[in-house]
């Protein structure tokens, strides 16, 4: 029996036989017929040689006048250019709005797009990833903040993910200060009012953030940051010696320099 | 003309509006009007104006959508609102709503609550939210259509288009039938005058799924009732034809609103 598959279903169109396709996102399944459970453009994937037998139908939630007009044409490639929902697994970029005892309050910048990111291809893509220098710097300034916080995504870095290591040492404001970038991994989806973050991975943690005084702070390789006019304090190296850094910059000559980190999180004074 | 439907009627076979009895009233609609909800609809039959949104499907309360029944799929809210304009004379509300409105929400629940795909969104919330604009009878048929269009809209799965329609006798039909001298028709799509001195029923279809193989290749589709509604006094003698008017305008109904859907795709 071939049947036309329509190209736009109404909830409650029959699409096919269960017995010719195989029902995917948007479909169900009665009486061994697919019939369509939203409306859309029906498309048609094609059967996988390995994993299916059959051909999957779907309904697409996108009402585009695109998707439309090549309704029965799977276009695998397409994929979304603009990648502005936080899942779990996606690596974002953050800024620290609020440290507390027990957790911090962040904001959600970017969420970086793993394909393009490694391949340093800025000039071609088009998204919202790409100016990620410039999102940075205006939100490191001091004068950008919380006027556009309240209209991102907000997240909460728990105490116990902050790292991997001496959890139960982690002390939140030796980690994080106010104002800070720092670079997350989605640990779930959270709840009504925010997603919950981890930085216990040696990728991830602060990368950027300004000193006491201003100044940026630029992370140097591994472990490391440096400030240009920043004068350590004196508590700062015995934290240091605490933590067992060995990759403390110090130019005593300059009195300057700086700083940073635990096994993976680089904390910033 | 009088307002007295029983006697022009029978005169003219035209009603108050100029409607023969198997017609609809206008029916226009939009969908996707609220770009803040999750779904959102503007329906209008006749006099009668409907908006509805819907939010959702979210997160439940905490301890409401988290109990036993929420566990099992999503949990439909209802909230309807009849403005103060709607009808002929203003009303001023003393907050809350009102029995006609609160009616309409529970059985507006039922009805979707039913229909729906919830289980595929476990502990969580639809609410829809219907306001009445302007209030010319057919209200709960109104509202069934507004929020199928809003629900498709906000993409919540469902086995098909849940349509709504009304009907009554053009007549107090208080005695039984007489089939050799039937002098009452059925009226399909009852305004608000009708609605007033007439009997009427609201029945609700949606599209079902045939019984057996062979009823698949020809395109007519078996209708089931899922919403049935009638508050007024009628000699049963008289239902059966109501109801069969009342699925062909529901039959109507879902073909207007398929052009709807479909012609919002090309916007």
């Amino acid at each position: 029996m071939a049947t036309s598959i329509p190209s736009l279903a109404i909830p409650g169109q029959r699409l096919g036989s269960a017995n010719t396709y195989a029902a995917g996102p948007g479909t169900h399944v009665q009486q061994a017929n697919i019939f369509a459970s939203i409306a859309g453009p029906v498309i048609l994937d094609p059967a996988q040689p390995n994993t299916q037998s059959k051909a999957t139908l779907r309904v697409s939630r996108v009402l585009s006048a695109a998707a439309q007009s090549s309704p029965t044409t799977a276009s695998a490639k397409s994929k979304p250019r603009y990648n502005t929902l936080p899942a779990v697994d996606s690596i974002v970029l953050a800024r620290v709005t609020r440290v507390q005892k027990r957790q911090a309050a962040v904001s959600i910048l970017v969420v970086l797009d793993e394909t393009s990111a490694p391949d340093a291809d800025l000039a071609k893509a088009s998204s919202d990833n790409d100016n990620i220098a410039s999102i940075l710097t205006s939100a490191a300034n001091p004068e950008n903040h919380s006027s556009t916080d309240e209209l991102r995504f907000q997240a909460i870095i728990r105490k116990e993910d902050v790292r991997a290591v001496e959890k139960d040492r982690v002390v939140m404001e030796d980690m994080f200060r106010v104002g800070d970038i720092v670079r997350g991994c989605v640990l779930s989806l959270g709840d009504q009012t925010s997603y919950y973050l981890t930085t216990a991975r040696n990728d991830l943690g602060v990368v950027m953030a300004r000193s006491e005084t201003g100044n940026m702070i630029i992370p140097l390789p591994i472990a490391s940051m440096a400030s240009g006019q920043y004068a350590l304090p004196s508590d700062w190296l015995e934290h240091e010696d605490a933590l067992g850094s060995s990759e403390l910059h110090a130019d005593s000559s300059r009195a300057a320099t700086a700083v940073a980190l635990a096994p993976n999180i680089l904390s910033v004074v | 003309m009088p307002l007295d439907t029983s006697t022009t009627y029978p005169l003219t076979r035209l009603r108050l509006d100029g409607r023969r009895w198997n017609e609809l009233r206008l029916l226009q609609a939009q969908i996707s009007t609220n770009p803040a909800s999750s779904g959102s609809s503007y329906l209008s039959m006749g006099n009668t104006a409907i908006m509805c949104s819907v939010h959702g499907p979210a997160e439940g309360r905490r301890g409401e959508a988290s109990g036993a029944a929420g566990s099992a799929g999503a949990i439909v809210e209802v909230d309807v609102n009849v403005a103060g304009f709607a009808s002929v004379d203003r009303r001023r509300k003393a907050g809350g709503s009102d029995k006609q409105s609160s009616r309409i929400a529970t059985t507006l629940r039922a009805a979707f609550q039913s229909h729906l795909h919830t289980y595929l969104y476990p502990h969580s919330t639809i609410s829809i939210h219907v306001s009445v604009l302007s209030a010319d009878g057919s209200l709960l048929a109104a509202a069934i259509n507004a929020c199928t269009l809003a629900l498709v809209d906000a993409g919540i799965p469902m086995p098909g288009l849940l349509t709504g329609c009304t009907s009554g006798m053009s007549g107090s039909a208080s005695t039984p039938r007489d089939p050799r001298n039937d002098e009452l028709d059925p009226l399909l799509d009852l305004s608000l005058p009708e609605e007033q001195e007439l009997p009427f029923l609201t029945v609700g279809t949606t599209t079902c799924v045939p019984v057996g193989e062979n009823h698949m290749d020809d395109e007519e589709e078996e209708t089931k009732v899922a919403v049935l509604n009638m508050d007024s006094k009628l000699h049963c003698t008289y239902i059966e034809t109501m109801l069969a008017v009342g699925m062909d305008g529901c039959n109507q109904i879902r073909e207007l609103l398929e052009g709807v859907i479909k012609g919002s795709n090309r916007g």
